[in-house]
């Protein structure tokens, strides 16, 4: 049946005012997150909540669902590292169904758009959830973080303070724009569209408090709930964000061109795989990757063993483990338009490849050619499960839009 | 004292040689060995047939990219391999191919089988930082001189099983004088003696358990100790694991590497440990908080269980671990444990029966009768 | 590896064997490891050639048969037939077609043989991995659902009635009839629509295997070809919901008319002297044809195309009716100045032309113009149309019919929802195929006739409900259970994380998803095998029955090897 899809635009800065709450944050971010988290739990706003906490005795961080709020002395809002991609977690906790308790989960925007492109692929169950983003100042590389731990937290913490080195983060992080609350420019969200219920930001406020911008009807309950009231946009705040959402897309501009010739052709791009080992870790970190089994290790693509000879004398050799180029090509023909560039791919790779800007670089590209920004819209269908008649134009007997070519016409300029 | 094919090249190009010859003489159809991939030192296990791509063999490069006895149980997993082929292994990666073919994994007819008296491989990891290419020329001279290096992996530095079992033919690289003159290939069976006529070289005899060999074990066997000293029931236990396994991202990095882990689709991953809303809510309810995914340690605990007495210790678990857990150290430990429990050595003996398949009247008496 | 297969060669006649070197074929393929046997036959179709088959597959004790032969299409189920007769089961066949797609297009007999022993080879390898197929039977309800009462579900329910079923006629209205009941002559005969199809209806009432029920709506409709249960409920009443149990429905809801109030209203009044179609009929079956002064009317224009250029369609119909009611006027006061005006005149069947032609006898006026203007004038009606050139003209009339563009009917939408029924541009019912197969839908056991597809006119609509019926009648034969098709997808409940992909795809709505087990489900009654599933799955989860990677895979690879 078909549908005429909304296109999203790729400008997503915040150019209509949020308005949000205020809370006090003197005595830390940490401390304040745990403040309010304790007061809607105490108060029952939520029966439960999901975030990273530390370990103790350990430098880990591990996602939790708690509801005794004794543990919550060990929050870590937003951990110097990303574990597990918080999507993930989500879905793990909820792809049999809805969560029983009502739970608060807090995630980074990368996060929080990965639960959403989750959830339009049924493999999370928002009933119940409250999902909670924050500002995001990017993360440090985990191995990184496993060998020198606390300077790693000593230097994520500068740019938790806005007075960081950049360079401390991971390369996606340095070009991601899309750090704090998504929003497409002209006319606003739709009801019912927005990725989370409430964004936490803190940049440009200097420590003093954070801002709570509730943004769907279960985002005002919470904040009601806490007793706050969101009624002011906070300039401060706004101007924060766009220098910091504006430099980024210079340096993501950048990255795409010099990236680009990087991997162009495909001598090059393969050889950015010549230390792949296929121990599949990219695809087991990444959210997007849902399924059971993935494809790429099931039957289908198992070589029957009378033909390895047969494959080897073709070209001289046969590397092993077979189809080590194939995996990461299919990987990226199944989930590049839902890839929200969190990089925890490449935190995986044991073997160092640039996978998570490799993966970015072209989801960027493959998106727009959609018109698709993954996990802002709730509402925005999957480019391949929604049918668009105007789409595609130069490959498409002539479209609607009037501006296609005949194939005929497409091959003689071939 | 086994007959040897002396070659007098580097061992290295020596036995490049070989290869080539049982190439281009047809005697084998294909050879599965190291082969670089770029010039900063990357390599894959390939299978060669034609024997120019010979020239771009590293067959004793110290990196296992994977474990080759995975590789060999995946070319031969329906049949034996149709065409007699040579594949240079490590002692861990045959010992893990015996161990697959005792589980219908692979077939070993048609292959000749070349090992290695093993000075070990570098870590992963020595690819990106720098290590592997700094530290090449030191890794030969210790492995002539019998020494452990410090950058080897942590496995290979406590690893006693350094000589291969049953191998067709066994590449003198351990203790072995002038590893940039002379290559020595063990010829242990009568296939290896027979593909050895008119190979390049001289037919001499040689011993493999040199003095520095029996020095070294030693050696390997109190680095061992020392590896698992940490790891003990008593201290270490239960919230030790737990604190090791803090950081698990699950990623099962560590079951995908493993060659003993053949499921197609492993329990853990299946919808068998999925937990149902209830099963949360039953969690919430008795102990106020539970980590997400539910099941970390419970996966490698279960893990362990499924495979530990077949465990080779090669080490790939730690190498492929994005947040550096020892899991080759903890699952060796258990390995070793259990070695000694059944008597049995992973990969010792093809016909050798799995402990845990193999019913013993006598066998565990002090429980129940 | 245990097989024993059969390799036959028909000759098909002079044919094959003209071509390729069939004896050289039968020596290659003998010795392919598994092959039992490889033997030639003059013509395998034939009585002769399908008894020896039969023999040989028994005697040989195959495991799998294959046949090279002539094209799938041709005698694919024959061969399979002969298989269940020697105790083979017929999935453990392969057909290789090396007659049209090998003998028939290499002109060189070296290069025919060489692909035929290669297509042979990959059939060989493919029907190494071929699985047993077992049909299924399910038990199917021969009843019928028809929604609407009009003409044309009226002429489905007598196509229907009296073949051993139940029929069910659901109206919404409180009269059978629909909208033909509404007009008065009907065009060429001039009978009435009562005169005409009153004694339809009184038949369809008389019978007995025909349950008319009127006044109510269809609320709710579940399952597949010959398990529907439906559910209806009397207008605007949830509280008398009645289950019916179906094996197929006939959509028969007709159409409305496009709303001429932008034409015929002016601030909020109507205006009395320029009516629609269906008012004029009513005029005229009150005898009361009349301008705004209550007076006969001295000029009428007849205004056809109305939301024509706008909807992008002609409507069929309306010329003809149009040409009717200028006879109509003439007929009444032959002084009547009778004015058409068209955008482009229909004029289809056989009599059409001729009735067109002797309206112009009569002193009709039929004046070409793209969409004239009307304006109403103190008791008179300005008409302003274009003469060409750019030029244009205006009339004054006493009254003005308007010949509204035709519509979906108001039901159209909600049904398609309800039956996952796909619409066109137009918002119509949309048949499979417009030329090959216009009753049909993708839903198996629902069709659609009549204008709830689209403008129709009455002839059209008798002979559409004629075809479905036709289609039910031999599809839902009362004691004959369903054998659905086999080679249906499945989906391996282990590896499937319920994200739906799949049912987004599936045109023909035959995978459901099971809540409690969170996983996609395919209905094997209704799917159709085309596998757009089985390429939407990223995990390869959904499999294609007689279609698995094992066997494409492997005849794909002989071929390239």
């Amino acid at each position: 049946m078909k549908e005429k899809g909304k296109p999203a635009t790729q400008d997503i800065s915040p150019k209509n005012s949020f308005m949000s709450a205020s809370y006090p944050a003197g005595d830390g971010f940490a401390k304040a997150i745990r403040a309010v988290l304790t007061k809607a739990l105490d108060d029952q706003v939520f029966e439960a909540v999901m975030m990273p906490l530390k370990v103790p005795k350990t430098e880990a961080f591990a996602w939790t669902l708690l509801d005794d709020t004794k543990l919550l002395e060990h929050a870590s809002p937003l951990p110097p590292v990303m574990t597990i991609q918080g999507g993930k977690a989500l879905s793990e906790l909820t792809k049999h169904g809805e969560l029983i308790e009502r739970t608060a989960v807090l995630l980074r925007p990368c996060e929080t758009r990965a639960a959403v492109e989750l959830f339009k692929l049924k493999q999370i169950n928002l009933e119940n959830i409250t999902l909670i983003s924050i500002d995001c100042p990017g993360a440090v590389p985990l191995s990184d973080y496993l060998s020198d731990p606390e300077n790693q937290a000593r230097k994520f913490q500068d740019l938790m303070e806005e007075n960081g080195d950049e360079d401390a983060l991971r390369p996606v992080c340095r070009i991601c724009d899309k750090f704090s609350i998504p929003a497409p420019a002209e006319g606003g969200m739709e009801e019912g569209g927005h990725a989370a219920d409430v964004h936490i930001g803190f940049l440009g406020q200097k420590g003093k408090r954070l801002l709570l911008f509730p943004l769907t009807e279960k985002g005002r309950t919470l904040v009601e709930g806490l007793g706050l009231k969101a009624e002011s946009p906070e300039n401060s705040w706004e101007t924060a964000v766009q220098t910091m959402t504006d430099a980024r897309r210079k340096n993501r501009q950048a990255f795409n061109k010099d990236f680009l010739s990087r991997i162009s052709g495909p001598d090059p791009f393969s050889e950015m795989f010549d230390a792949c080992i296929n121990c599949h870790n990219c695809m087991r970190a990444c959210p997007i990757c849902y399924c059971q089994q993935c494809y790429y290790d099931s039957e289908a693509i198992r070589l029957p063993s009378e033909n390895y000879l047969e494959r080897a004398k073709k070209r001289g050799g046969l590397r092993f483990p077979l189809d080590t180029l194939l995996f990461h090509l299919g990987r990226m023909s199944h989930m590049v338009l839902s890839c929200v560039s969190c990089g925890a791919c490449e935190d995986a790779c044991p073997a160092s490849i640039p996978v998570g800007q490799i993966f970015s670089l072209v989801g960027d590209q493959t998106q727009s050619s959609f018109e698709y920004v993954p996990g802002i819209n709730r509402l925005q269908p999957l480019p391949l499960q929604a049918f668009r008649e105007d789409e595609f134009c130069e490959v498409e007997i002539p479209c609607e839009c009037g501006e296609g070519q005949a194939p005929s016409e497409v091959n003689k300029n071939a | 004292m086994p007959s040897v094919l002396n070659i007098k090249k580097g061992v290295e190009e020596g036995l490049r040689l070989f290869l080539e010859s049982l190439l281009r003489e047809k005697k084998v159809a294909g050879v599965f060995t190291l082969r670089k991939t770029n010039d900063e030192g990357a390599a894959a296990y390939t299978l060669i047939t034609d024997p120019e791509h010979m020239q771009q063999a590293v067959p004793l490069y110290p990196l296992m990219p994977m474990n080759a006895g995975k590789a060999l149980s995946s070319h031969t997993l329906g049949s034996a391999s149709e065409a007699p082929l040579a594949a240079i292994v490590r002692p861990c990666e045959m010992r893990a191919f015996t161990e697959l073919i005792k589980r219908e994994q692979g077939h070993r007819d048609n292959l000749l089988l070349i090992s290695v008296s093993c000075a070990g491989v570098f870590p992963l990891s020595s690819l990106s930082n720098g290590t592997l290419s700094q530290e090449l020329p030191d890794y030969w001279e210790s492995a002539q001189n019998a020494e452990i290096p410090a950058f080897l992996r942590p496995t290979c530095a406590a690893c006693e099983h350094f000589l291969p079992f049953q191998a067709d033919i066994t590449v003198g690289v351990l203790g072995q004088k002038e590893l940039n003159k002379e290559c020595n290939l063990f010829l242990n069976t009568t296939k290896a003696e027979e593909m050895a006529e008119g190979a390049p070289g001289s037919i001499t005899s040689g011993e493999l358990e040199t003095p520095e060999i029996q020095a070294v074990r030693k050696e390997r066997m109190a680095e061992r100790r020392k590896l698992f000293e940490p790891f003990t029931a008593q201290d270490y236990g239960l919230s030790g694991l737990v604190q090791t396994f803090a950081p698990c991202l699950s990623c099962h990095g560590c079951s995908t590497i493993c060659p003993i882990c053949y499921c197609t689709l492993c329990d853990f991953d299946s919808k068998t440990h999925e937990y149902q809303p209830t099963s949360y809510s039953i969690e919430l309810d008795q102990k106020g908080g539970m980590r997400i995914p539910p099941g970390t340690l419970f996966f490698h605990t279960g893990r362990m269980v499924h495979m530990a007495v077949s465990c080779v210790n090669c080490g790939m678990c730690s190498d492929v671990c994005p947040v550096n857990i020892p899991v080759a150290t903890i699952f060796s430990k258990v390995g070793d444990a259990l070695a000694e429990e059944f008597e049995y050595v992973a990969g010792r003996d093809a016909e050798e029966e799995l402990p845990l398949g193999t019913y013993k009247a006598d066998e565990y008496s002090d429980i129940g009768e | 590896m245990n097989e024993k297969i059969g390799v036959y060669v028909c000759e098909c006649g002079p044919n094959i064997p003209d071509r390729i070197d069939i004896d050289k074929v039968l020596a290659e393929v003998s010795v392919i490891d598994g092959v039992k046997t490889a033997k030639k036959f003059g013509l395998l179709c034939s009585p002769d050639g399908k008894n020896f088959l039969e023999e040989d597959i028994k005697k040989e004790e195959l495991t799998h048969a294959v046949i090279a032969a002539c094209s799938p299409r041709d005698h694919e189920q024959t061969f399979m037939t002969v298989a269940v007769k020697a105790g083979l089961n017929p999935y453990l066949t392969q057909l290789v077609n090396i007659r049209e797609q090998c003998a028939w297009i290499y002109s060189d007999k070296q290069e025919a043989t060489r692909m035929a022993i290669k297509s042979i080879r990959a059939g060989i390898s493919r029907v190494k991995h071929h699985l047993s197929l077992t049909k299924k039977e399910l038990e199917m309800n021969p009843d019928v659902l028809v929604i609407g009462g009009g003409v044309a579900g009226v002429e489905a329910c007598l196509s229907l009635a009296g073949t051993g079923r139940r029929i069910y006629l659901v109206e919404k209205a409180e009269e059978l009839g629909g909208t033909v009941s509404k007009l008065g002559a009907l065009i060429p005969h001039q009978g009435t629509a009562v005169d005409l199809f009153g004694e339809k209806i009184d038949r369809v009432r008389a019978q007995d295997d025909i349950e008319v029920i009127t006044g109510h709506d269809v609320t709710s409709a579940r399952g597949f070809l010959g398990n529907f249960e439906i559910e209806i409920e009397p207008q605007g009443d949830s509280s008398e919901i009645r289950n019916l149990q179906v094996g197929a429905v006939v959509i028969a809801t007709g159409f409305g008319l496009l709303s001429s109030e932008h034409l015929d209203t002016n601030n909020g009044e109507k205006n009395p002297n320029i009516v629609s179609a269906l008012e004029f009929e009513s005029m005229l079956a009150q005898n009361a044809v009349v301008g705004k002064d209550g007076k006969p009317p001295r000029s009428v224009a007849l205004i056809h195309c109305v939301g024509r250029a706008e909807l992008g369609y002609c409507s069929k119909v309306c010329c003809l009716y149009m040409i009717k009611y200028a006879h109509h006027l003439k007929s009444m006061d032959a002084s009547t100045k009778v004015t058409s005006f068209y955008t482009d005149l229909c004029l289809p069947d056989k009599s059409d032309q001729a009735y067109y032609d002797e309206a112009v006898k009569q002193g009709i006026r039929f004046l070409r113009s793209d969409a004239p203007s009307i304006q109403s004038a103190e008791g008179q009606v300005t008409v302003e149309y274009s003469t060409g050139g750019g030029k244009s003209a205006s009339e004054k009339f006493d009254l003005v019919v308007l010949a509204p563009a035709m519509v979906p009917g108001e039901d159209t939408a909600r049904l398609a929802d309800m039956f996952n029924l796909p619409l066109d541009d137009t918002g119509f019912f949309k048949e499979i195929h417009m030329m090959l197969d216009p009753v049909a839908t993708p839903i198996e056991g629902v069709f659609v006739t009549g204008c709830a597809m689209g403008p129709r006119n009455i002839p059209e609509t008798i002979t559409q409900s004629q075809a479905a019926a036709g289609k039910i009648l031999g599809s839902l034969i009362p004691g004959r259970k369903l054998e659905p098709e086999v080679k249906v997808s499945e989906v391996r409940a282990d590896f499937c994380t319920g994200c739906q992909t799949c049912l987004t795809v599936c045109f023909y709505a035959a995978i459901s998803f099971d809540e409690s087990r969170g996983i996609s489900v395919v209905n094997e009654a209704i799917c159709r095998g085309c596998g757009s599933c089985v390429g939407s799955c990223p995990s390869g989860a959904i499999r294609a029955k007689h279609f698995t990677y094992p066997q494409i895979y492997r005849e794909v690879l002989e071929i390239l090897s």
